[in-house]
């Protein structure tokens, strides 16, 4: 591939015309990323028009330079500016053109520089920058052209592409910046976007219009994992999040600066950029007049836009739920510890009630959650021989239907979860799930509350004693050798796979210590340490 | 002149069984890199999940292009009037939007119906081989093309991953997203559902999931084709197949390889079960 050393107006113009063109390809996609409360419901739309309205000024620019097309960009951006992503957008190209400013062309070098200017002015127009959105994005694609340079690259593909991959992978690290992301399991869509346009630009520079043409953007992952969010079961009111308002601002001698300090406390995510003539302004807020008002006595208004984000935030619970297999039923696990709730959680249960060994949750409880589930069809997981009966009564106090499946320790609980069948029905998931339980074996390691004498072993007081599948049958003087006493009781020719679920009071290099031992006399299990984080019982451990 | 079959690489179908149908299969594209593979053609599945593995970058995959099929279509159109196109589901991949593209630069008198699978891997190719029994018993375009739509419905994938790391870097990941996550490892079990990936449940141990697709195949009453396939465990599926044969004449369940394609998602350890429902009367 031929090097570039140097780009003129022209070919500035033409990247980010064939960007945009790319940019346009995934603009559903990307607006399919989007998340509430972000702000607005269509970022790959609204960037996307954002783009066309930047590109027309660019093409009616009198001026050919690098500066000319830029500067008329930037213009075309304000002018058309749509949605949040569309605003923060504007700003870059801002900062592109004052990063260019008076430059006929630009090499590698400035470029780098450009895109810094760029970065800086996106953060400046927002009120509170927030990590993990397209100005993380931004900023980091900056940082690589920087490093290029730095490290005496001259050739301006060369530079772009390790743009392109930066910004990939600042695009797929949003989740971990942000929680809304992280929650609904998808990367920054305003961050996609600028990515898609950098990776559009790069493309025409390589000269692969024609594939370009036959090719989609593609869409960057999401690092982490999605985990269904578990319903809140306390009921905490809704916070309204009101509309979504935004215009742009025509007058002589206005003073962004000072129109941001008037808004400022008049709502959330807000955004002014602009110049003396225009300035484009985006906030959230519960009582849009009064923004209207105060802004129409500084000039006049255009492309007045309100939205009702509550209406929006229905939208998106709606397409939450798409993405989630559609089964109609919801399982339901009852658990004490935090690792051991995330376990159910990750595992796809609806909701877990906080409950085991000696704090059985009651009726009302377990009836609550079912209540606030929004299936029809509720299995509930007891996982536990105490909390069956409670669970099994809820059936005669709701609407619902309600199947119990008799998990008497986490382990069946986690089996039986395991094996639900998301093409199976209700009824038959509840026999598949209690079908499963046979192919678990549980041991639980807790200390005796006080010296007795019980299935022939005499036990002191706080020694470790160990339970298979609920009955007690091991005593010993550490839990490790506890463990092994129960191990040696099992057929292990059939198992496969031990998890160990250490308990809230372990630290996890002993239950590492006790994999060790397990894994080192039965080299073909496959050993998995977890914290499960419940009280009482030092170690749970299942065996399949 | 009977009717010719075209299908696409992702179909898994075997040279053997290529050879004996008459098909002609045109291959997507696998890339590492720089460097662009036909899939099945210039890269083997064995050389494709060695790199899989141990290559630090993970490769892409595109669909053939218009250009592919168009050539396909002319070079058949010399010996039939009619062509049946069976692909990959178009929620999976753009192959459908290619070969139905083709057709604008067919030249002379050629009929070219095509039929999205809805599904892939051998759950596609026993849709192919089935109409190509229909064509042998004497049905034309229309009949044939309208047969292998009905056959959709009765054509189910059941796959066994070892992880889900490629199909979510590979951005289909669909409905199986909600098996993401996990605290625990667990291996997932995968269908094909209205054209794109769905779960089934999940497994802790590969073995687990051949019991699972074992039982699945016991659960069908009328079973016209079966069919098993492996990435990299060979012998896993082999086993798989004789277990079968228990329930289903062994000699007849088609044994394939997951092809590259296939496998840039699926990743290495993957089993494929493909199994078509006889019609009910």
């Amino acid at each position: 591939m031929s090097k570039i050393s140097v780009i003129a107006g022209q070919e500035l113009r033409d990247m980010f015309s064939a960007a945009t063109s790319w940019l346009e390809k995934s603009s559903a996609d990307i607006d399919a990323l989007n998340v509430f409360p972000v702000p607005d419901g269509d970022t790959g739309t609204n960037m996307m028009l954002t783009m066309r309205s930047t590109m027309e000024e660019a093409y009616r620019a009198p001026d050919h330079s690098a500066a000319g097309v830029a500067h008329a960009m930037a213009k075309g951006a304000l002018m058309g500016a749509r949605g949040n992503s569309g605003v923060i957008l504007s700003q870059i190209w801002r900062g592109l053109a004052q990063g260019l400013e008076e430059k006929e062309a630009f090499n590698a070098a400035e470029l780098a520089e450009a895109l810094e200017k760029s970065a800086q002015t996106a953060y400046k127009g927002v009120s509170n920058p927030v990590e993990g959105t397209m100005l993380t994005v931004i900023h980091d694609a900056a940082r690589a052209a920087r490093a290029q340079v730095e490290e005496g690259n001259d050739d301006i593909v060369l530079v772009l592409e390790a743009v392109v991959d930066a910004a990939g992978e600042s695009v797929a690290n949003t989740p971990r910046l942000l929680k809304v992301l992280k929650d609904a399991g998808v990367v920054d869509a305003g961050g996609q976007g600028i990515y898609t346009l950098f990776e559009g630009a790069l493309r025409y520079l390589k000269g692969e219009t024609e594939q370009m043409r036959l090719r989609k953007p593609q869409m960057i992952v999401s690092e982490l994992p999605y985990t269904a969010p578990l319903p809140q079961v306390s009921g905490i009111d809704e916070v309204p999040y009101g509309y979504c308002t935004e215009f742009l601002l025509k007058g002589d001698l206005l003073e962004p600066e000072e129109i941001r300090k008037r808004l400022e406390k008049k709502g959330e995510s807000l955004i002014v950029v602009g110049d003396d003539s225009a300035v484009r302004i985006h906030i959230h807020t519960l009582n849009p007049g009064n923004i209207i008002s105060v802004a129409s006595k500084l000039g006049t208004l255009h492309q007045v836009s309100i939205r009702n984000m509550d209406e929006q935030h229905q939208d998106f619970l709606e397409m939450q739920k798409e993405k989630m297999p559609i089964t109609d039923t919801a399982v339901i696990a009852v658990a004490a510890g935090d690792g051991l709730k995330e376990v159910f959680g990750s595992l796809g249960a609806a909701a877990v009630v906080p409950g085991g060994q000696t704090m059985n949750p009651s009726t009302k409880d377990i009836l609550q959650t079912v209540e606030a589930t929004s299936s029809e069809n509720i299995i509930i997981l007891p996982n536990n021989k105490n909390i069956i009966a409670t669970a099994n009564q809820v059936q005669s106090l709701t609407q619902k239907k309600i199947k119990v499946v008799p998990t008497r320790t986490i382990p069946q609980g986690v089996v039986a979860l395991l094996a639900f069948d998301y093409e199976a029905d209700f009824k038959a998931n509840a026999e598949i799930m209690e079908k499963a339980l046979v192919s678990v074996k549980t041991i639980e390691i807790t200390r005796s509350v006080r010296a007795t004498q019980i299935n022939g072993l005499k036990i002191r007081r706080k020694q470790p004693i160990g339970l298979l599948d609920g009955e007690l049958i091991a005593v010993g003087d550490t839990d490790l050798e506890v463990v092994d006493q129960l191990l040696s009781r099992l057929d292990l020719d059939e198992a496969e796979v031990v998890t160990i679920y250490y308990g809230a009071e372990v630290e996890k290099a002993d239950s590492e210590e006790i994999s060790a031992s397990i894994t080192s006399q039965y080299p073909k299990l496959q050993v998995e340490v977890i914290r499960g984080g419940q009280p009482h019982y030092s170690y749970i451990i299942s065996v399949e | 002149m009977s009717v010719k079959i075209v299908t696409d690489t992702l179909s898994d179908l075997t040279d053997d069984l290529v050879k004996e149908w008459g098909l002609t299969v045109v291959p997507l594209y696998v890339r590492f890199g720089k460097q662009m593979y036909r899939d099945r053609v210039d890269i083997t599945s064995e050389d494709f999940y060695r790199r899989l593995v141990n290559e630090p970058v993970l490769p892409s995959t595109t669909q053939p292009t218009p250009n592919d099929f168009s050539e396909v279509y002319n070079k058949l159109a010399q010996e039939t009037d009619e062509i049946l196109v069976v692909v990959v589901s178009s929620k999976l991949s753009g192959t459908y939007q290619s070969a139905a593209q083709a057709r604008d630069y067919l030249k002379g008198k050629c009929r070219v119906e095509i039929v999205d699978s809805h599904t892939v891997a051998l759950a596609e190719g026993l849709i192919v081989i089935a109409a190509a029994k229909a064509i042998k018993a004497g049905a034309g375009l229309k009949e044939v093309a309208q047969m292998a739509r009905q056959a959709v419905s009765r054509s189910h994938l059941i796959a066994y991953f070892d992880t889900l790391k490629y199909l979510a870097k590979g951005g289909r990941i669909g409905k199986a997203q909600g098996l993401l996550g996990s605290v625990l490892s667990v291996k997932p079990i995968l269908t094909v559902k209205d054209g794109e990936m769905a779960p089934l449940t999940r497994v802790r141990s590969m073995n687990a999931g051949l019991d699972y697709l074992y039982n699945t195949v016991a659960g069908y009453k009328n079973i016209e084709g079966l069919a098993v396939e492996h990435a990299t465990t060979p012998i896993d599926a082999d086993n798989l197949v004789e277990r079968l044969g228990a329930i289903y004449p062994k000699e007849r369940i088609y044994r394939s390889v997951i092809s590259p394609v296939i496998g840039t998602y699926a990743g290495p350890n993957a089993l494929a079960l493909s199994i078509l429902e006889a019609e009910t009367p």
